[in-house]
């Protein structure tokens, strides 16, 4: 309820900072690099426009790009995987232990490390067994020596390897997202829904499902933002190599931009991954709009 | 390992109707302590990995405790590594973003959930459409735009787009919340000639902490272990925060294992601290956050 009327020096007052901060910080930023997406510069010297000619060449004749958002996607696809995992695990916490936080705080433990402490740790445990990795020594202990690996350095299985760092970082998340969610549907309803005859997996297929659907959205736009934020895991553990096989959009975007200095071709691919993002949560709404009518 | 194993004991004691299910629950149990373990053991690993030598390391012995715990690892790690700098480097740049982003969406939300202007939704909207933008778009703007300014290379460049990136998820927690206190409080607050300032501190801030604490939470969570923006504006080792130093440790010393395992640990300590104090409150924050979508 709006109830102040206030001058509009006060509102100014109020609202000036903060707006000026934000639109300096990511609006403008956001115009400027869009803009550059048109240039030919290297971030220093004369720029020169050269229309969608970044684009043309991005979109036609890049090897690296559509493999690194096929991997992009790909990141998303996993995450979201997970999700259905998750409730899995939420729903047993719910039915058949009685104190389950210290459960859900070691599952949450991951959470809130940094991607740098998380990345090196997989690193560490990645490496090579004469080099102390423990995931190389475990294999050669229950004698799958075969199996054994250089798991960041082999193109054909890195991005697997990042990918289950990820799965493994926010399994945590997503379960205690749809465990409070779960904890929130009243207990009345599955006590009726038990005196009709509806108990354990039928009563979730019936009940719980459709009472978390909105938690479900909040899971998959996670995963979505989760998996962009893959950036920093793939910078941490591989830098996109060995040989652009673990690249993702933002880091061929860093690397092109950073590396390699060609600022407005980098701009092309920052700019396009401004556009994925917003139709994605176009996309991503419009779906849950339609699923909550059918299901409520 | 044994902690998880004696608690989904006492667990199986408090299960309700373990006559019925008891083979059903023990599978139950077995399935979410395994789980536990491969949460929690690499973590517990990268601890007792952190006390051994190298030798003891590489032999493959991947499941022994370290023969004779090596602090020299940990002294390496803190004379080579600079670690209270970073740490301290990150106390303050997270403390200053954190106070920042309070005071001023804060204000923001207040003035868009209080005030009867015309604008208020406009504004809103345009801080939801904030939190569909990737950070990662702005990184080469802002460096030129910095480079430019002259403030590259020092905290202020890092601070800056922190509070920036935080405030549409704060705004629109405590508009959220703001929104639902009724109106009264403040009429008669300023019947009794209170002015707007003095609602706002007095009356709307107290009443927000719930709320406030939450925007703490996430933003601690999120700019304590940012990495990627302070790795490209921040250049001198004596400006890097902690996870951006931790980063170069590893970096320098890449055949020291015992001692990067002890770095990783001194890296992970606070936050892991933080949340054995507020373990409870940090998930609530957590969930609430992620409910911005």
């Amino acid at each position: 309820m709006n109830v102040l009327k206030v001058s509009r020096l006060t509102i100014t007052a109020f609202v000036l900072p903060c707006l000026l901060i934000y639109f300096g910080i990511v609006f403008v930023p956001i115009v400027v690099s869009l803009y550059s997406g048109l240039l030919d510069w290297n971030g220093i010297g004369t720029s020169t426009f050269v229309g969608l000619d970044n684009f043309k060449n991005l979109f036609f004749h890049d090897p690296i790009f559509w493999p690194s958002v096929k991997r992009t996607l790909m990141f998303s696809v996993f995450s979201m995987a997970e999700i259905p995992l998750a409730l899995f695990v939420a729903i047993l916490l719910r039915r058949y232990v009685r104190k389950p936080n210290f459960l859900v705080s070691s599952y949450f433990l991951p959470v809130i490390l940094s991607v740098v402490i998380i990345g090196q740790l997989w690193k560490t445990i990645y490496n090579p067994a004469s080099m102390g990795g423990m995931l190389n020594q475990i294999l050669i202990a229950i004698g799958l020596e075969s199996w054994s690996r250089s798991w960041l350095t082999e193109p054909a299985v890195a991005m697997y390897s990042l990918y289950f760092v990820a799965l493994w970082q926010y399994l945590g998340y997503h379960t205690l997202i749809q465990f409070t969610g779960i904890s929130n549907v009243p207990a009345e309803v599955y006590e009726a829904a038990r005196i009709d005859g509806a108990e354990g997996f039928k009563a979730d297929r019936y009940i719980t499902f459709p009472m978390i659907i909105p938690i479900f959205k909040i899971s998959i736009v996670l995963a979505f933002i989760g998996s962009l934020q893959a950036f920093d895991m793939v910078m941490v553990m591989t830098g996109g190599g060995p040989a652009n096989a673990t690249d993702v959009i933002s880091t061929h975007m860093y690397n092109m931009s950073f590396k390699s200095m060609q600022y407005g071709y980098g701009s092309s691919i920052a700019s396009f991954l401004v556009v994925v993002c917003l139709i994605a949560t176009v996309v991503i709404n419009y779906v849950f709009n339609k699923l909550e009518k059918r299901f409520t | 390992m044994n902690t998880s194993q004696v608690t989904t004991l006492r667990h199986v004691k408090t299960v309700p109707n373990r006559r019925r299910f008891s083979l059903t629950k023990g599978i139950v149990l077995l399935f979410l302590s395994v789980l536990v373990v491969t949460q929690v053991y690499p973590l517990l690993w990268l601890f007792l990995y952190s006390f051994k030598t190298n030798e003891e390391i590489l032999s493959g012995n991947f499941f022994a405790l370290p023969q004779s715990p090596q602090w020299s690892n940990y002294v390496s790690a803190f004379s080579g590594g600079d670690y209270l700098r970073y740490l301290w480097n990150s106390i303050f740049v997270t403390t200053v973003t954190m106070t920042c982003v309070i005071i001023l969406s804060s204000l923001a939300a207040f003035a868009i959930s209080r005030f009867r202007w015309r604008y208020g939704q406009v504004v809103l909207l345009l801080f939801l459409i904030g939190m569909m933008i990737p950070m990662q778009a702005t990184l080469l703007p802002l460096m030129i735009i910095f480079k430019n300014m002259h403030i590259l290379n020092t905290h202020l460049s890092i601070i800056l787009p922190y509070i920036a990136f935080s405030m549409p998820i704060a705004i629109f927690i405590l508009n959220g919340f703001m929104k639902s206190i009724p109106g009264e409080i403040e009429e008669s607050a300023i019947m009794d000639g209170a002015s707007i300032l003095r609602v706002y501190w007095n009356i709307m801030l107290p009443i927000s902490v719930p709320p406030i604490m939450t925007v703490c939470i996430l933003t601690f969570i999120n700019i304590w272990n940012e990495y990627i923006l302070a790795s490209i504006f921040i250049s001198s080792n004596s400006l890097k925060t902690l996870p951006f130093g931790v980063n170069s440790f590893v970096g320098q010393y890449s055949v020291n294992y015992g001692a990067i395992g002890a770095f990783l640990v001194l890296g992970a300590l606070p936050v892991i601290v933080v949340y054995f104090l507020l373990a409870d409150k940090i998930t609530q924050g957590m969930v609430a956050g992620a409910v911005k979508g």
